[in-house]
């Protein structure tokens, strides 16, 4: 089999191509956003002070991180019909990917608003800012800059993971080149096509989140060496000598 | 602790002040952690205008007293009134207490400011913000009458300069002299003082004290817990000893330092004197 530029390059700006990968991309976006407003929910439920809701939100992680996507995804189109619940394939792709996302996203926001220092809660409380004040205005804020960079990854992995919706013959970019590659037998061609799409999708996501991170981080700046010293003398003097 | 602290502030002016009706009132207060017994069986009287430095050794549950005062910890027993309020419950006729809603006690919390040892200040906002943010925000305080008021503050804090630095920027002493500008702005009737020094390096800590001392000569009610007994000559009407959760001298500064009836006072001003 010898490779072909020509085929490489028709198929690389083809409107099928295209319109597959269009479709990857506002796939990966809706399922992210309804998989992180989930899973910010979920977060919240794990850190309530209701042992019901924790018992919901664990066992809520405990499943959607304990199976497969793959197998997720053909259980809600395939089998959810036979109890009734039926989802087309666009919903079912979205479904299964926002679900399975927010079990993920869900860890990533608890951690970053437990990385929120235990202080910064008695600071906003005792300038009289209820629950929702002080998450608003001091903990959410702080625990943004915790939880982007692994949000960044998430959606870095989310580009790649929706080639699963293929299974299910969402006509995303991966199945578009499945069957470009059996209609014209340059399945080279077609896959590497394909590989160059994730990677320019993932590579243009990478700047953004880039940007991201370095706008939360501004405020932060460089932290100058004296406010985080203890007075102690002796202390400081072996910090020194260290 | 070996340092003099008395050479660091002014000596003590002879100060004859007008102290109001109680603003704090503890009663009978009980805390545990756990299996440890923090405070048994407390009780102060706090009055309007009067500055009170509480001492006492790590562990003694100085600073958690403090705490309870703000209901940022629960009590198990007794009860705080502050600012004519009991602090954090509801008591019904048979003297049961139930806890206040989050809503109700964070609007308690408005009558009283508190500086915290660690400064505790937003790092994501800048200074104007960090004093800012509760009245407008929580007091619904107009923006531009806040910010007249924060540039105010850090003019007494003297920090006039720094009203657009993050708090990274600013050194420890200056963090904590905006950290007691952010309290004030809530124009609280008392203000409570978690060892606001020890966080600091040793020439800072004049910057800080500098501000309270003019602070308590306005009339702020101050509780201060801190061991610096330089501010307590200066700026003290009571200076308090506790240990073991337990409050074992409660004296004029002259009397506590010269004539202590206390064992644990007597250890204790031995140790930092």
């Amino acid at each position: 089999m010898s490779w072909s530029w020509d085929h490489f390059m028709r198929f690389l700006f083809s409107d099928y191509m295209l319109h597959g990968v269009w479709t990857t991309i506002w796939l990966s976006i809706v399922a992210m956003v309804l998989g992180c407003s989930l899973g910010v929910v979920v977060a919240f439920m794990k850190m309530s002070k209701t042992w019901i809701l924790r018992q919901i939100a664990n066992a809520y992680i405990w499943v959607w991180r304990g199976t497969p996507l793959l197998v997720q995804m053909v259980i809600i189109y395939t089998v959810l019909p036979k109890v009734g619940i039926r989802l087309g394939v666009v919903e079912s792709a979205i479904v299964a990917l926002s679900l399975h996302e927010a079990a993920y996203f869900a860890e990533i926001v608890r951690s970053g608003v437990l990385s929120v220092n235990r202080g910064q809660k008695d600071a906003s409380r005792a300038l009289g800012m209820t629950w929702a004040q002080r998450m608003r205005y001091v903990i959410i804020p702080q625990a943004t800059r915790v939880i982007i960079p692994p949000l960044g990854n998430q959606f870095n992995l989310m580009i790649k993971t929706t080639s699963l919706a293929s299974v299910i013959s969402m006509e995303e970019l991966f199945r578009r080149t499945q069957q470009l590659a059996q209609l014209e037998f340059k399945v080279l061609e077609a896959y590497m096509c394909a590989a160059c799409w994730y990677l320019l999708m993932t590579t243009v996501w990478g700047l953004i989140q880039k940007q991201l991170e370095a706008h939360y981080d501004k405020p932060f700046g460089p932290v100058s060496d004296s406010s985080e010293k203890k007075s102690d003398p002796v202390l400081s003097g072996q910090a020194a000598q260290v | 602790m070996t340092r003099m602290e008395a050479d660091v502030v002014p000596a003590a002016p002879a100060k004859p002040r007008e102290l109001g009706p109680p603003i704090v009132e503890i009663c009978n207060v009980e805390k545990r952690f756990g299996s440890n017994h923090v405070l048994r069986d407390v009780s102060l009287t706090v009055r309007r205008g009067e500055v009170v430095v509480i001492a006492g050794r790590s562990g003694s549950g100085k600073s958690t007293l403090l705490r309870c005062i703000d209901h940022l910890e629960t009590i198990e027993g007794g009860t705080i009134h502050a600012c004519g309020e009991l602090m954090g419950y509801r008591q019904d006729s048979m003297g049961k207490k139930t806890e206040l809603s989050d809503r109700r006690v964070a609007r308690q919390r408005r009558n009283m400011g508190m500086v915290f040892q660690s400064f505790n200040l937003f790092p994501h906002l800048n200074v104007l913000r960090n004093i800012t943010i509760s009245p407008v925000k929580i007091m619904g305080e107009d923006p531009a009458r806040a910010e007249a008021h924060a540039r105010e503050l850090l003019e007494r804090v003297g920090l006039p300069d720094k009203a657009e630095a993050y708090p990274s920027q600013l050194s420890g002493g200056q963090q904590q002299r905006v950290a007691i500008a952010r309290a004030l702005a809530m124009r609280p009737q008392v203000m409570l003082f978690d060892e606001p020094t020890s966080a600091l390096d040793p020439e800072m800590i004049s910057e800080v004290l500098d501000v309270m001392i003019d602070l308590s000569r306005q009339g702020m009610t101050m509780i201060v817990v801190t061991h610096e007994m330089g501010f307590a000559r200066a700026a003290a009407d009571r200076v308090l000893m506790m240990a073991d959760g337990v409050i074992v001298e409660d004296a004029p500064p002259e009397e506590f330092f010269t004539n202590p009836q206390s064992e644990h006072t007597r250890l204790f001003l031995s140790k930092i004197l």
